[in-house]
């Protein structure tokens, strides 16, 4: 068995030195021959490869000669011949015609064939004879002896016990929903007929409703002693919370550097400065202030003028949105995309028929029921869905008639 | 930032609802089978206050649903069923395509199903709840029994609807039950009340109609389905009350009287039966056969707290109403080919009449045209031989209007070739200030004569010749006037008229005023006009804020006054035209 290893040598040195065909081709047979081999191209090749030359070998050890040459087809016939003698007694092709074959009259098996088949006495014999039948003889008479006290094996058991099968397809035909014989039974039941029963039944649940409310509360009240320790609620208000230091905010940022020498020269009169027009403009303010209220003494007709107005305006506005929530009520509830569309059915006065002959129904109940049940919002608004395309069509006129017009 | 900032849209009113395609995705059915199952369990969508809200800040129109409903749907064991058909669905397709045909009847014989029984308990838990609801039920069963069996719904829905139909209205056969009737231009109204609900329905003509394009017949299909498993029940619950079979049986002296002959050209044997019990020509048989029960006279008990005059009314009311449920009885009805029979029928039946119709027609017919006893036959064509003499041949309508009114009217404005009184809808009541057509005032006015000449027991029962000139109503509340005849001594007739009930009602006519009798009339009329001064003088004496108020009122009610004016001013027009036209008429001939 070449390893890993030699064969990568093998392949080093026959590509190094002498790169030809027939090197590849030796490479090839020698690994294809290794057992648990798959080659690529099966014994095509191979066969192919060893038809053409043969190695030169030593065929006079007895091992090499084994290895080498191949005696199957005379063992097989040296077998043939050994099966022959041993079963039949010498070579087929050397017995008479009358001991291989027969005439068929119609005569039965035993008749025949009991003077020259020695292969077809043995299975009669066989066939007489039972290897286990003392055991099977057991069994059945233990069988007997159990079926005449009552006991019955578990498979007949369960064969007799299984019930017969249901019709189930009559079944679900007579369960359909809307199948019209179906049958209807009492589904309300005793209703008020027991009495008496009927109604302490119904104050027992009343009152159990109520304690099991009451339970709620007082679970949510229950106040938990044990939770809290004793030593909590000694020590509660006793305990200072801290003082939250204020956290000072670091000036407005650091300057770059050189402006912060020009800004601190002029910081002292700049803040000094600030601080003169906050000053101002406080005064300023205040006083601006005190006119203004002033100045509102004489404006109070106007001003009540315009607070009046703002409040009959918000009032319009309020009465207009109540009207619309009590329109809104009477009106069906938009529920979904598409709005509900009321339908009339009404026929004009020279449409009226003079006797129920000539009478001439208008509009669909159908269509009532449905529009009627959107009205009592019971289902949305549905309209027949309509065939959307998804790319435009496009018309191209022939080119004949594109020359006319 | 911590995790306990508040986010939006994740509080409140956006987190109750949600929309149609998560609630969907969360069942995880389709579209078709989520409409399906919500209909059947009346899951509705809801419209929210704030719809930004709810949407997330876009005000997109989307369909919402409340998240509790859903949670609620997510045990409901027919989703299941539903998912199994999906599943039996595919495998069949696949079997078809494979052209494996054992296969595929193996699976069809195990189709699944599911039953709507649980769901009708859930939604109807007492069968008074079924009742209040059943007037849908009954729109739609009735709607899908008209339809043609070609197989674009399911025809065994068609049929057990139909059964269910007849079943229902040989109940109301049997109870009695019918009040009031109207024939509009969509339909037929029947109203009955039963167990002391008040039962409206709409039943379709039966001629053929196209179906419309633009209405969702799955919807429809489905809440026919759930509609006729609620009245399936509520048939079995009526049948038990009255003691009745049920599925119903013919009674056995009416399945003799309808056996015949040729009963193979009508329909098949194993129909035969349900077409004869369809026919309503036979009375129902009980589970208890008793002879004529003797009804026991009900106990008076004086509840508290009323006086005598209230027992009194109500004991009034009831006779009313017997007298009413014996409207038609001792009547024997013949219906022609060209009148609508089973309508007739149904009606007849329901107040005691005895009615039949032609062989050609449909099975069930009790006697022929040529049975000498029969009183009235309803006939609709403008001219027809009248052979015998002995029986009254009416329009239709006569018998509808009889039901609105609940006494026989004279036949006389029924004749053929007649024109018509219009039908007046008896789902309007009128209040006061209303306007009144006249021809109701008329029935009310028969009605008011009848009864007071039974009470007084007059031998002179001048019976009233109602002239009719009735409008008629729409449901949709759209007056729209019939053509009218009128005669010319109409204005006689109501003085006369007026004189006989005014002789009737003890007080002393007119005509026969002398000077004693109107210093009589005086003190009434002293003492009005003393009230209408007093009034005037509170009125004068109101402050401004408060006559600002009384004024509005009163232009409120007066403006009623107003409307019903008009419209007596145009029915006047109305008829001064026909007047004048019909004297051009005569003048001409």
């Amino acid at each position: 068995i070449i390893t890993l290893k030699t064969f990568t040598n093998i392949l080093i040195l026959s590509s190094s030195r002498w790169f030809n065909m027939a090197a590849a081709r030796r490479l090839k047979r020698v690994v294809a021959s290794q057992p648990g081999f798959l080659p690529v191209k099966t014994s095509v090749d191979a066969a192919g490869l060893t038809s053409g030359r043969r190695k030169r070998v030593n065929k006079n050890k007895k091992k090499s000669w084994g290895k080498h040459s191949d005696i199957q087809d005379v063992e097989q016939f040296l077998d043939d011949v050994r099966l022959q003698e041993r079963t039949t007694g010498g070579l087929l092709s050397e017995r008479p015609d009358d001991s291989l074959f027969f005439l068929d009259v119609g005569q039965e098996f035993g008749t025949v064939h009991q003077s020259s088949s020695v292969m077809c006495r043995l299975p009669s014999v066989l066939a007489h004879q039972k290897p286990n039948a003392k055991k099977l003889r057991r069994l059945a008479q233990r069988a007997e002896r159990l079926a005449a006290k009552g006991v019955v094996p578990r498979k007949q058991r369960q064969l007799l016990n299984r019930r017969p099968v249901d019709k189930t397809a009559k079944k679900t035909a007579t369960e359909a929903n809307n199948n019209p014989d179906r049958g209807f039974y009492n589904l309300w039941g005793q209703e008020g007929e027991c009495g008496l029963n009927a109604l302490l039944l119904e104050a027992h649940e009343v009152e159990v409703k109520k304690q099991k409310e009451e339970e709620k509360i007082e679970k949510q009240l229950a106040f938990n002693k044990e939770e809290t320790t004793i030593f909590q609620e000694q020590v509660e208000g006793l305990l200072e919370e801290e003082e939250k230091n204020p956290v000072e905010e670091e000036g407005q940022g650091e300057m770059p550097v050189g402006a912060i020498v020009l800004a601190e020269k002029k910081t002292e009169k700049q803040r000094k400065r600030e601080k003169m027009d906050k000053i101002k403009a406080q005064q300023r303010q205040v006083d601006r202030q005190q006119i203004d209220r002033r100045q509102q003494l004489f404006q109070l007709r106007s001003i009540k003028a315009s607070i009046k107005q703002q409040e009959q305006r918000t009032k319009e506005r309020q009465t207009e949105r109540k009207a619309k929530q009590e329109a809104q009520k009477a009106m069906p509830r938009r529920l979904g995309r598409l709005k509900y569309t009321p339908d009339l059915e009404v026929q004009l006065s020279d449409e009226l028929a003079s006797s129920l002959r000539q009478l001439k129904p208008e509009g669909s109940i159908l269509k009532d029921r449905f529009k009627s049940l959107q009205k009592r919002n019971l289902i949305e608004p549905r309209e027949r869905a309509k065939f959307k395309r998804r790319h435009k069509l496009k018309y191209v006129e022939k080119r004949a008639f594109r020359e006319i017009t | 930032m911590g995790g306990l900032q508040k986010k939006k849209f994740e509080r409140g009113s956006a987190t109750n609802y949600i929309t149609r395609n998560k609630a969907r995705k969360k069942l995880q059915l389709s579209l078709p089978d989520f409409r399906r199952l919500c209909i059947l369990k009346g899951i509705y969508p809801h419209e929210p206050k704030h719809k930004k809200k709810v949407n997330k800040g876009s005000t997109a129109p989307r369909t919402f649903y409340l998240l509790k409903d859903i949670r609620f749907l997510l045990h409901e064991p027919i989703v299941g069923k539903f998912r199994d058909y999906k599943v039996f669905v595919r495998k069949l397709r696949k079997a078809y395509g494979k052209s494996e045909w054992t296969s595929v009847e193996r699976l069809r014989e195990n189709k699944p199903t599911y039953k709507l029984d649980h769901i009708i308990k859930e939604r109807y838990p007492t069968f008074i709840d079924a009742l209040r609801d059943i007037d849908d039920a009954l729109c739609m069963c009735f709607l899908f029994s008209t339809f043609a069996r070609t197989g674009k719904c399911h025809v065994q829905t068609i049929q057990l609807c139909r059964r269910l139909t007849v079943e229902w209205m040989n109940y109301i056969i049997t109870s009695r039950a019918l009040r009031k009737v109207f024939l509009s231009i969509k339909g037929i109204y029947y109203q009955v009340e039963v167990m002391g609900q008040l039962i409206t329905w709409l039943v379709p003509y039966q001629f053929a109609h196209d179906h419309p394009t633009d209405v969702d017949y799955r919807v429809m299909a489905t809440f026919t389905e759930l509609y006729t498993t609620l009245l399936g029940f509520v048939n079995f619950r009526l049948y038990h009350s009255l003691n009745l079979v049920y599925p119903p049986k013919l009674d056995g002296k009416a399945e003799a009287e309808l056996k015949e002959e040729d009963e193979e050209g009508y329909a098949m044997n194993s129909e035969s039966y349900s077409e004869k019990l369809s026919a309503l020509g036979g009375s129902l048989a009980r589970v208890v056969s008793a002879g004529e029960e003797e009804e026991a006279e009900v106990d008076q008990f004086p509840v508290e707290g009323e006086d005598m005059e209230k027992m009194e009314a109500r004991e009034k009311e009831q006779k009313e109403l017997e007298a009413q449920k014996r409207l038609f009885e001792g009547l024997k009805v013949f219906l022609n080919r060209e009148v609508p029979r089973e309508s007739l029928a149904f009606i007849l039946r329901c107040f005691g009449a005895e009615v039949s119709w032609d062989k050609s027609v449909c099975i069930g017919s009790t006697f022929d045209v040529t049975d000498e006893t029969i009183t009235h036959q309803i006939v609709d064509r403008p001219n027809a031989e009248k052979q015998y003499i002995n029986r009254y041949y009416i329009q239709p309508q006569w018998v509808y209007d009889c039901v609105n009114a609940k006494i026989l009217l004279p036949v006389q404005d029924y004749f053929l070739g007649v024109t018509l009184p219009p039908h007046l809808s008896p789902f309007v009541e009128e209040k006061e200030g209303d306007y009144i057509p006249p021809e109701k005032l008329k029935i009310m006015a028969l009605k008011r004569g009848e009864k007071s000449a039974q009470e007084e027991e007059e031998e002179e029962e001048e019976e009233e010749e109602g002239e009719g000139e009735e409008e008629e109503e729409d449901e949709d509340e759209d007056a729209e006037e019939d053509e009218d005849e009128e005669e010319e001594d109409v204005a006689e007739e109501m003085n006369l008229k007026k004189m006989e009930k005014q002789r009737s009602q003890g007080k002393s006519l007119s005509v026969k005023v002398t000077p004693g009798k109107v210093k009589a009339e005086n003190p009434a009329r002293l003492e009005q006009e003393e009230k209408a001064e007093e009034k005037r003088l509170a009125i004068m004496m109101m402050k401004k804020k408060e006559k600002y108020l009384y004024d509005k009122i009163m232009f409120g009610k007066k403006r009623k006054i107003r409307e019903a004016n008009k419209l007596a001013a145009k029915r006047k027009a109305h008829d001064d035209a026909e007047k004048v036209a019909k004297k051009k008429k005569a003048k001409k001939q």
